[in-house]
């Protein structure tokens, strides 16, 4: 503990060197920006402004690649609130309450608390990640493929919690999403799926696409085709600062998503987008008004937010630990410093404690930047709302086509993303929800790969699911939920979702 | 029609470099490299003090462009389908020769085939290393051989993906060795390592920079390498054709290349600065620190290289065959 405290004043007195702060702060900025251009999320961020590291020594470096790392989780929920937009695929599930908010002239509250929660979460979670990082480091390795896959099972009862209204309908959807997650190569047999002699398609339907087109596009799609435009929203300055209801249901939903989010994050593989929808179904099962989720809970914007924020510091718990590439972003970074010459493993702290301590106390300094940097501009961000829709919504589009190619230089992206805008239309005019399709295209390829690699591991023997200890905790953990599920069914006949439905009925006559 | 309209201006405005092009001297705008691969792979960080060193000695802009998707098929179709004009080159991977290989298997159209493209420059060729976890007990490349035999399919390692480099790395070791392994793809070089780090898999055929942070931690051990002659990194690791598998060679290499049909002129310009750019201390410097030794070859002696290679690697796409279609 002593040791720890030392190693931290000798980070900070690296963080807080006038010149580290400086790239910190432009890291920041970076990725705030980078995370409000929907589409555009941290992974190309970090693509993109890697080379314009490669001049810099290698603290500097991190420092300010990370920095855009946890600056662009901060950004990407601007535009989910304000446009149903997500800024990068684990703001999906803020666009579905922080919109709803701000329909409700709550803009400036849902990115307040938003801001908040990352906040509290990204600090918080920095303190685990230096405290536990050696031995849970040690601990995400031990998750392999049957352990991944009994994760994503759980991932998908999540379903049961993202949609009020029909059942089936949200079932349908997640289906479909699932069938499009099919798309690409086979990674067990080389084997090229629907592809229609597209070489692009070979790695599937990228989830950013997908999800902009889903919402944001579809969103726009809608608004120009109601008979009346939509009333201009203009926010007045009191209104910015949520109220004091909004702060303390948001309370206990950031302290959970935090540690949801950095229990996530710290496993291998694409984690960080699954937080958030974790958090999103858990903020909903133990609400008392699961019947507000949906049309603007300040609970379902708490969550998700503060638990990708975690789970952006859980991830890199391997990699700083052990060298560990855990996923892509992770990657990068290891890459950034091997280009200048350290090699990461787990001797990094020992070879080179002024960057590890310097890098993690510059965490604690970026979080507060950012924080300090997204509370004014909230109020900024909310006079976007005042733009009058046929100026908004074109430059929107421009802006969502641009960060789409962006991503890839791919034009093949802009034409999913176009038709999943005109598929997301029609899915609206019939009531049908599409933030189980995103789900779907999410977990349907890791869960394919993990099923199947588990196989090739145990040469096609299923017990190698309940072989494993952790493994088996998950699947009863999934089974039990379901169970649970199952009795409340029976024994009350109608649960809240029949109530929503009900509800909704009676709207309509 | 104001889509039409504006198409059209768009076109003109893309094609006025090609017009500049065709009368000013070679280089005249900015070239690209595509790199197939995302940013931090071997390619990318291959293509970047390239890039850098042959603006220096071109004396104009030479800029990296990642292209990825479908196991770099993505990048390489579009180079080869490129305008031959010097403006547009490729910085590939071994994989390359395999891409073409596989869609044969499967009797799809090729994306690229291999003759669409002209080698320039082999850059950097490195070994594939045999790492196995440090708590198995096989301490030299000739244990762990006898130790497959005795258990066919028993043993496991992790590669990049199938039919990528780090599998044909394996394939070309067990077809050498005349062993059976249990082979778990993954999703890339990152993921590989980590599934034999979380003690997953037993072996893995690895990039020497990748693992020696592992190996000097105690956490891998290495067996032997691929290489022609012992890693200057790793002297005390053998090769396995000192240990007698002189199949088994295999190398990670990146090289450039232009679309065929690229004027003879613009090609001995590029290779002309190519050969000042290797020398050049903005790809030296990286190149060290990445501890990636730098292996350049040019016309000929690339070309023979190259084909060895694509041989070598065809002959093991077809070996391992269609996945599906294996029987128990």
């Amino acid at each position: 503990m002593a040791e720890t405290l030392q190693n931290l004043y000798l980070g900070f007195s690296v963080a807080l060197a006038p010149d580290i702060l400086l790239y910190a702060f432009a890291g920041c900025l970076i990725g705030t920006l980078v995370g409000v251009l929907p589409g555009v999320g941290p992974l190309a961020g970090i693509s993109l402004l890697l080379p314009a590291t490669f001049g810099l020594d290698a603290t500097r470096a991190i420092v300010m690649l990370a920095g855009i790392y946890y600056g662009a989780m901060y950004g990407g929920s601007t535009t989910s609130i304000l446009m149903r937009i997500p800024g990068e695929a684990a703001s999906v599930m803020t666009c579905i309450d922080g919109y709803a908010m701000a329909r409700k002239g709550r803009a400036g509250a849902a990115l307040a608390i938003a801001a908040v929660g990352s906040y509290v979460a990204g600090t918080v979670s920095i303190v685990l990640l230096m405290f536990l990082a050696p031995p849970l480091a040690a601990f995400a390795l031990r998750f392999g493929p049957p352990e991944y896959l009994a994760l994503l099972l759980l991932g998908l009862l999540v379903l049961a919690y993202m949609s009020g209204g029909s059942m089936v309908k949200s079932l349908a959807m997640a289906a479909l999403g699932l069938l499009l997650g099919m798309v690409g190569i086979d990674q067990m047999s080389g084997y090229f799926r629907f592809h229609y002699g597209l070489v692009e398609l070979g790695d599937g339907l990228g989830v950013v696409p997908v999800a902009v087109g889903l919402f944001g596009v579809a969103e726009i799609l809608t608004t120009a085709g109601q008979a009346k435009p939509p009333e201009v929203i203009r926010p007045r300055l009191r209104e910015l600062l949520p109220s004091r209801r909004e702060w303390r249901e948001s309370a206990a939903p950031i302290g959970r998503g935090t540690f949801l989010g950095f229990l996530i994050g710290i496993i291998p593989g694409s984690a960080h987008i699954i937080s958030s929808f974790v958090s999103y179904a858990v903020e909903r099962r133990l609400s008392r008004r699961p019947e507000e989720f949906g049309k603007g809970a300040v609970a379902g914007v708490a969550g998700p937010e503060s638990a990708n924020n975690s789970a952006t510091s859980g991830a890199l718990v391997p990699m700083l630990a052990l060298g560990v590439p855990s996923g892509p972003i992770p990657a990068i970074l290891l890459a950034a410093m091997m280009v200048h010459g350290v090699s990461p493993g787990p001797l990094l702290i020992r070879q080179q404690p002024e960057l590890f301590w310097g890098f993690i106390a510059s965490m604690y300094v970026g979080n507060l930047v950012l924080l300090i940097l997204n509370l004014p501009l909230v109020g900024l961000f909310v006079n976007v709302l005042r733009v009058p829709y046929p100026y908004l919504y074109p430059a929107i589009l421009a802006f969502a086509i641009l960060g789409v190619y962006a991503v890839n230089s791919s034009v093949i992206d802009v034409w999913i993303m176009l038709l999943m805008g005109a598929l997301g239309y029609v899915l609206r005019k019939l009531d049908f929800e599409t933030a189980p399709i995103v789900l779907g295209v999410v977990l349907a390829p890791m869960i394919e790969m993990s099923l199947r690699q588990s196989l090739a591991l145990s040469d096609g023997h299923y017990g190698i699911f309940l072989e494993r200890p952790i493994a088996v905790t998950l699947l009863a953990v999934g089974l039990v939920l379901v169970l649970f599920n199952l009795w409340s069914f029976v024994r009350r006949g109608l649960d809240w979702r029949a109530r929503i439905a009900l509800a909704e009925k009676g709207e309509q006559t | 029609m104001t889509i039409r309209v504006s198409a059209l201006v768009l076109a003109l405005v893309l094609m006025m470099p090609a017009f500049a092009a065709a009368q000013d001297a070679y280089p005249s705008r900015p070239i690209s490299i595509v790199a197939p691969f995302p940013p931090g792979g071997v390619a990318d960080l291959t293509a970047r003090p390239i890039a850098a060193a042959l603006e220096k000695v071109l004396k104009s802009p030479v800029a990296v462009v990642n292209k990825s998707g479908a196991a770099g098929a993505v990048g390489m179709s579009f180079v080869a389908n490129a305008k031959p004009d010097g403006y547009t080159l490729l910085l590939s991977l071994s994989s390359i020769s395999i891409i073409p290989e596989a869609d044969k298997l499967f009797g799809r159209k090729p994306a690229y085939t291999v003759d669409q493209l002209v080698p320039l420059a082999l850059l950097s060729a490195d070994p594939t290393i045999l790492v196995v976890r440090s708590e198995l007990p096989w301490k030299t490349a000739k244990e762990f051989i006898e130790d497959a035999k005795k258990r066919p399919g028993q043993i496991s390692y992790s590669s990049s993906g199938i039919y990528g480099t780090l599998h044909m790395a394996m394939e070309l070791l067990s077809h050498a060795a005349d062993i059976k392994l249990r082979h778990l793809p993954t999703a890339g070089a990152g993921p590989a390592i980590n599934a034999i780090l979380g003690g997953h898999v037993d072996v893995l055929a690895s990039g020497p920079a990748a693992v020696i942070a592992h190996i000097e931690s105690g956490k891998l051990r290495p067996l032997a390498s691929w290489g022609d002659k012992r890693h200057p990194a790793l002297p005390d690791v053998p090769t396995f054709r000192e240990l007698g598998y002189p199949g088994a060679e295999f190398y990670i290499w990146a090289g450039l290349f232009a679309p065929r049909g690229t004027p003879a002129p613009v090609v001995a310009k590029l290779n002309e600065a190519l050969r000042q750019a290797v020398n050049a201390p903005e790809f030296k410097g990286p190149m060290e620190k990445l501890k990636t030794p730098i292996a350049f070859k040019q016309g000929e002696e690339f070309q023979k290289f190259f084909d060895t290679d694509a041989r070598r690697l065809a002959e093991g796409v077809k070996r391992v065959g269609r996945i599906e279609e294996k029987k128990k």
